[in-house]
């Protein structure tokens, strides 16, 4: 379903991801980890058609990525945004939803938007500002928008960062509940929780290569994947 | 006599007030905007590049003999022309962008200097444009400001969730596939415009007076952004007829007066709010 050719990605002269070859089967959970710097999220951009590889292909549905968007869903991480924006939760979750021409959202949207906030937990703050909510819950509401539209590929960059790990377990059960549905793409600097819930291992290091469990956790102990 | 009995008896003063209340909505509307893309020092560079369309405007206005050529339409151009060029390089040469504002900003108000300063009595001309002057507003100026405001809010009705997507995270707006790059430009265009509906009242130099303190004051009391566009249209109104009584008391300029009350009503708030979240345990 996603497959990379001898994927090359440099920005000006300076290589970030050499010849990756990688191959996603529909419905995986795959995590990505790797050094800070080692190109884990432009590997997500470069999958989500938000940067153009240097030499090589992406192909997603036997489509290159900027034509299979109708198809993803993107969760950033809570604190890529203005802490000041005014918005609610539930005009967060809308943002996933399509408009019409005239700008409006089918009551159904609206519906589904409730549902959702509710499924993550967030029914009592469906009105509330996005920016009073802890980073855990606004992290659950940038999932919740991300899973309205349905989507069958969901990017995650690293979605438990700078919030605590109660929360940051929530997430990864609400993760786990969505196991098989969806093809899951999930950078995350939380090797255990990925060893626990991910199908499959990738180490991002300028190249891409698949590890097993059991060598991540022996790399891990003796220190090689600290950021 | 006092401010009202004034409003009551000169035509100038009512016109003045039509022109700052028109002023007001399409200001407090886009200045939202404005405030939470924080496009504040953009929509800066925007209103004074607008000097070089005003000052071409009066140019070829005495010296052609062009009695119909408003230098509000020029203004009108070279809004809209700035507007486009600061958006395609925000677009597409982001790492520039601060230069590149830097220069329209002067290059655009040295320009305007220049082709004012080739037309004889330049220098009350400049003055007006710089620092405004609602006292002239005209009938045909409150019908321009009129037609561009319903312009204004015809667009941001039917647009408003797409810019609250393009605000808010342009990642997600072009995953959903919507024109980022379109949208985006609308929105500077429709800064420009509203830049050019301000002019009038306070002038290039002091607009950023009623675009952007109003709509900050507003975004501490309110997390919804339609709310926070009723107040900012709110205290916009409240500023302008608040710093017309004031100038008309005083007899300060207009213009100035009302920056200069909205500035300390925006002070008086970062100061109270301040001491609160201070309090707050």
């Amino acid at each position: 379903m996603i497959t990379t050719n001898t994927l090359c990605f440099a920005y000006d002269s300076l290589n970030v991801i050499e010849n990756a070859s990688i191959s996603i089967d529909e419905g995986e959970f795959i995590a990505i980890f790797g050094p800070n710097g080692g190109g884990k999220s432009t590997l997500l951009n470069l999958l989500m058609g938000f940067l153009s590889p240097t030499s090589g292909k992406i192909q997603i549905f036997n489509k290159p990525p900027k034509k299979a968007r109708q198809w993803m869903s993107y969760v950033p991480q809570h604190f890529d945004y203005d802490a000041a924006f005014p918005i609610t939760a539930i005009e967060v979750v809308l943002g996933g939803s399509p408009i019409s021409w005239y700008g409006s959202v089918a009551r159904s949207e609206k519906v589904k938007a409730h549902e959702l906030l509710d499924t993550v937990g967030l029914k009592k703050f469906v009105h509330h500002p996005f920016s009073e909510l802890s980073g855990g819950q606004q992290q659950r509401a940038l999932i919740a928008r991300a899973l309205i539209n349905e989507p069958k590929i969901l990017f995650l960059d690293e979605p438990t960062s700078s919030i605590d790990p109660e929360a940051g377990q929530k997430i990864y059960e609400l993760l786990f509940s969505l196991k098989g549905k969806m093809t899951i793409i999930m950078v995350t600097h939380l090797l255990q929780s990925a060893i626990s819930y991910a199908d499959r291992l990738f180490c991002v290091q300028k190249s891409v290569s698949e590890k097993s469990k059991n060598e991540v956790c022996k790399h891990f102990a003796m220190g090689l994947y600290h950021p | 006599m006092n401010f009202l009995q004034a409003l009551m008896n000169y035509p100038t003063l009512q016109m003045a007030l039509f022109g700052a209340i028109g002023a007001s909505v399409a200001s407090g509307i886009i200045g939202s905007y404005v405030v939470v893309k924080r496009i504040v020092s953009l929509s800066g560079s925007i209103a004074h590049a607008v000097l070089s369309g005003m000052g071409c405007a009066v140019y070829l206005k005495y010296t052609y003999q062009l009695d119909w050529l408003n230098p509000i339409y020029g203004a009108l151009v070279a809004a809209c022309l700035s507007a486009c060029i600061i958006g395609l390089v925000h677009l597409y040469f982001r790492e520039r962008e601060d230069a590149v504002i830097a220069m329209i900003w002067s290059i655009g108000m040295a320009t305007g200097v220049i082709f004012i300063a080739q037309v004889p009595g330049y220098s009350t001309e400049l003055m007006h444009f710089l620092l405004g002057n609602v006292l002239w507003t005209s009938s045909s100026d409150l019908l321009i400001l009129g037609a561009l405001d319903l312009c204004i809010l015809v667009i941001v009705f039917c647009f408003h969730s797409r810019f609250v997507q393009i605000c808010f995270d342009e990642k997600q707006a072009k995953l959903r596939n919507l024109n980022v790059c379109g949208l985006y430009l609308l929105l500077l265009l429709l800064i420009a415009l509203s830049i050019v509906i301000l002019i009038q009242i306070v002038g290039i130099i002091l607009i950023l007076s009623m675009l952007a303190l109003p709509a900050s004051i507003a975004n501490t009391f309110t997390k919804r952004l339609p709310v926070m566009m009723v107040i900012a249209v709110g205290l916009n109104i409240l500023f302008s007829v608040g710093g017309l009584a004031i100038s008309y008391k005083l007899d300060w300029p207009a213009g100035a007066t009302i920056a200069l009350f909205s500035g300390m009503i925006y002070l008086v708030n970062l100061r109270f709010k301040q001491s609160t979240r201070a309090a707050t345990p």
